[in-house]
């Protein structure tokens, strides 16, 4: 059993109002909340006759109800609860389930894991206000390749130019793939290639099997400007699903931090540069496979 | 001119300084990416640009900041206000502090066992002054999104100046051409000697020569281990320019080049002009070596092609290999015939009164 853990939601996006409908690779997944607003996941398929449960809507129960013939899946067991013209029945055969996923909600995130059984993933638990969600027409491996290669295709923090120059390769730390790169102020200055000093620099850690990258942004002076996590999950027809979350301006003075926090400087982006990607030599990425198998021999999008 | 496919993939390496001998060595088998030498000084910044805020560098991904501290330069693992969450590395043996010291207006710091430092190991540059004080427009910095090797491998093959730099240092037409390569178990040199020359452009416009053609002797010299250069010119009638180019690796892919160039006994326009081509050559070189780079980095079943002028960098990628091998088999000593701080004047062909420096 994958004991992979994904964040497939932002916390806000995950609501007892209506269903969420995701996916990890070719598997549909639905998200909602229950009575005590905790989140569920189930497959997003009535075991009926497989229409998306994410089609039909959260009772006042806290259960979710399929909309083609009503059957209701309780989240915490993914067992049937009630079946509309069978409502005399209050005990159904254990087989009449749902397929559940473990669920676990921090710092903004909620990830889902198939084993049910699976350890709590560690999480951060910084507080990152600015959030957003993409669906990025590039599948998950080439998706992480390009965030090593060239993370401006991907995303942008307002004044900010990365540079294609590393300070530290991509490399294994604690269990994660670490690199460094420095970046610049976009305001006239030599080319970058060119420059003695950079006055930023972007650290890159991530979660080699799933991808979910925190990033932080940093001062000459080791003031972090800008924290941000990043979590790619592979969807269906080779889409990558992006959800981030950042904070701004935490290592900075009162005024100049909360004016940056205020601004919300990040974008990620919806689309990629076709023409930019396809010149993109390979650099930091060269050791990336390489790199997950000695970490993780069987990877994880094997099961998406 | 061209003899292809001349085939060095077997060259000999030399017994005496490999460490098993009988042991081959392949141009064609050079993984640049994969070799990291230790036991060496890198020129890691200009020392003027190190104040008492701290610089950021790397070696090898490896973190060094510089700054300092009532003029004394220190160079550590950890920021001063970085929370400490890792160990300190064993290059600097558990203490967070690298050797450094200060020569011929660098900051060197040290990579490898700290306490095989010496000075003994510092590449000797007898055209810089040792205590600093070149011009500011003498100098630079440059980077290369490329492996270091590569970029010293571009700067030892002459020949690709007369075609991708042609603008600047001229084409390849010239009357006769010699070209010697010898090395020792730290360096190898490299001399080209053209007569009746095409006179490089920059020289014509900026230095005031008035002839068609020129003599040239151009000398490079690599210090391996510390993946700094040598490349000193001589051009009659003309001046002489010596460049100190380093490599420093900052990763495995990326290169910083803190050059320096001498031009203060040229004329006087060209002493300005001639060190900010540098930045015109880097961008030409970097065309061509960043894209090699990454093609460099895994074995590769196709063999590269040389022809009978490739001697140069074929016998740098040899002699690296075989100090990788020497490493690897645990031998990090310098021998009797790499005595890198010995002067190397009249190797590279530096008269000793153009620039008389006391030490």
């Amino acid at each position: 059993m994958d004991s992979t853990w994904w964040a497939v939601a932002r916390s806000e996006e995950v609501t007892g109002k209506k269903p969420l409908s995701v996916d990890i690779g070719d598997r549909p997944v639905v998200l909602w909340r229950d009575l005590e607003g905790r989140p569920r996941a189930l497959e997003d398929r009535c075991p009926h006759r497989r229409a998306p449960l994410s089609l039909g809507c959260i009772r006042k129960e806290g259960w979710i109800q399929c909309g083609y013939h009503g059957w209701s899946y309780d989240g915490e067991t993914g067992r049937v609860r009630e079946i509309p013209n069978l409502k005399n029945e209050q005990r159904f055969s254990p087989v009449y389930r749902a397929e559940r996923y473990a669920v676990h909600e921090a710092a903004g995130f909620v990830r889902i894991s198939q084993d049910t059984e699976a350890a709590p993933p560690q999480t951060a638990v910084i507080d990152m206000p600015l959030s957003g969600t993409v669906d990025v027409a590039l599948d998950h491996d080439r998706y992480l390749a390009a965030l090593f290669d060239e993370p401006g295709l991907l995303l942008s923090i307002t004044g900010v130019h990365f540079t294609t120059y590393l300070m530290s390769e991509l490399h294994e730390q604690g269990g994660q793939l670490v690199m460094e790169r420095s970046c610049q102020w976009k305001r006239p200055h030599w080319p970058a290639a060119f420059s003695s000093d950079y006055p930023l620099t972007l650290i890159s850690t991530t979660e080699p099997l799933t991808g979910e990258t925190a990033l932080l942004l940093r001062d000459r002076d080791f003031r972090d400007l800008l924290s941000m996590r990043l979590a790619p999950v592979p969807a269906g027809r080779g889409v990558t699903s992006v959800r981030w979350r950042a904070a701004a301006g935490a290592g900075l003075p009162n005024f100049a931090g909360r004016a940056l926090a205020w601004l919300n400087p990040v974008k990620v982006h919806p689309t990629v540069d076709g023409a930019a990607l396809r010149k993109l030599k390979p650099t930091a990425s060269v050791v990336f496979d390489e790199l997950r198998r000695a970490l993780h021999p069987s990877p994880a999008q094997s099961v998406a | 001119m061209l003899d292809l496919p001349h085939d060095v993939r077997d060259e000999q390496s030399n017994s005496s300084m490999d460490p098993s001998p009988g042991t081959r060595f392949s141009a064609n088998g050079w993984m640049p990416h994969g070799i990291v030498l230790k036991d060496t000084w890198f020129p890691l910044a200009h020392a003027d640009a190190i104040g008492e805020r701290p610089a950021r560098r790397a070696v090898y991904s490896h973190p060094y900041y510089l700054w300092r501290d009532k003029g004394a330069v220190i160079a550590s693992e950890f920021h001063p206000r970085e929370k400490v969450t890792r160990a300190a590395s064993e290059l600097t043996g558990g203490t967070g502090r690298y050797p450094v010291m200060e020569r011929y207006g660098y900051v060197w710091g040290w990579f490898g066992n700290p306490g095989a430092a010496d000075e003994i190991h510092l590449p000797n540059l007898p055209f810089l002054p040792p205590k600093g004080g070149l011009p500011g427009h003498m100098r630079g910095t440059v980077r290369f999104d490329c492996t270091a090797p590569l970029s010293l491998e571009n700067l030892i093959d002459l020949t690709h100046a007369d075609f991708l730099h042609a603008n600047v240092v001229g084409d390849e037409k010239s009357e006769s051409e010699d070209i010697k390569v010898f090395s020792d178990s730290e360096t190898i040199t490299m001399i080209r000697h053209c007569i009746g020359k095409s006179v490089a452009p920059a020289m014509r416009f900026f230095g005031g020569v008035k002839a068609k053609t020129q003599e040239v002797r151009q000398v490079i010299r690599i210090y391996v281990r510390s993946h700094a250069a040598i490349a000193y010119g001589r051009f009659r009638p003309g001046d002489d320019v010596p460049l100190f180019h380093p490599c420093v690796p900052e990763t495995r892919d990326r290169t910083r080049l803190d050059f320096a160039m001498n031009t203060s006994r040229s004329h006087n326009l060209f002493r300005y002009v001639m060190p900010k081509a540098s930045y015109l050559v880097s961008r030409q070189d970097s065309s061509m070596t960043s894209p090699q780079s990454a093609r460099y980095a895994r074995p590769e079943k196709r063999r590269d092609l040389h022809s009978k002028l490739d001697g140069p960098s074929t016998g740098y990628r040899v002699l690296m290999q075989q100090l990788a091998a020497r490493q690897a088999a645990g031998d990090f000593a310098y021998r009797a015939d790499g005595i890198v701080s010995k002067d190397c004047s009249e190797i590279i062909g530096c008269d000793p009164g153009m620039f008389p420096y006391p030490n």
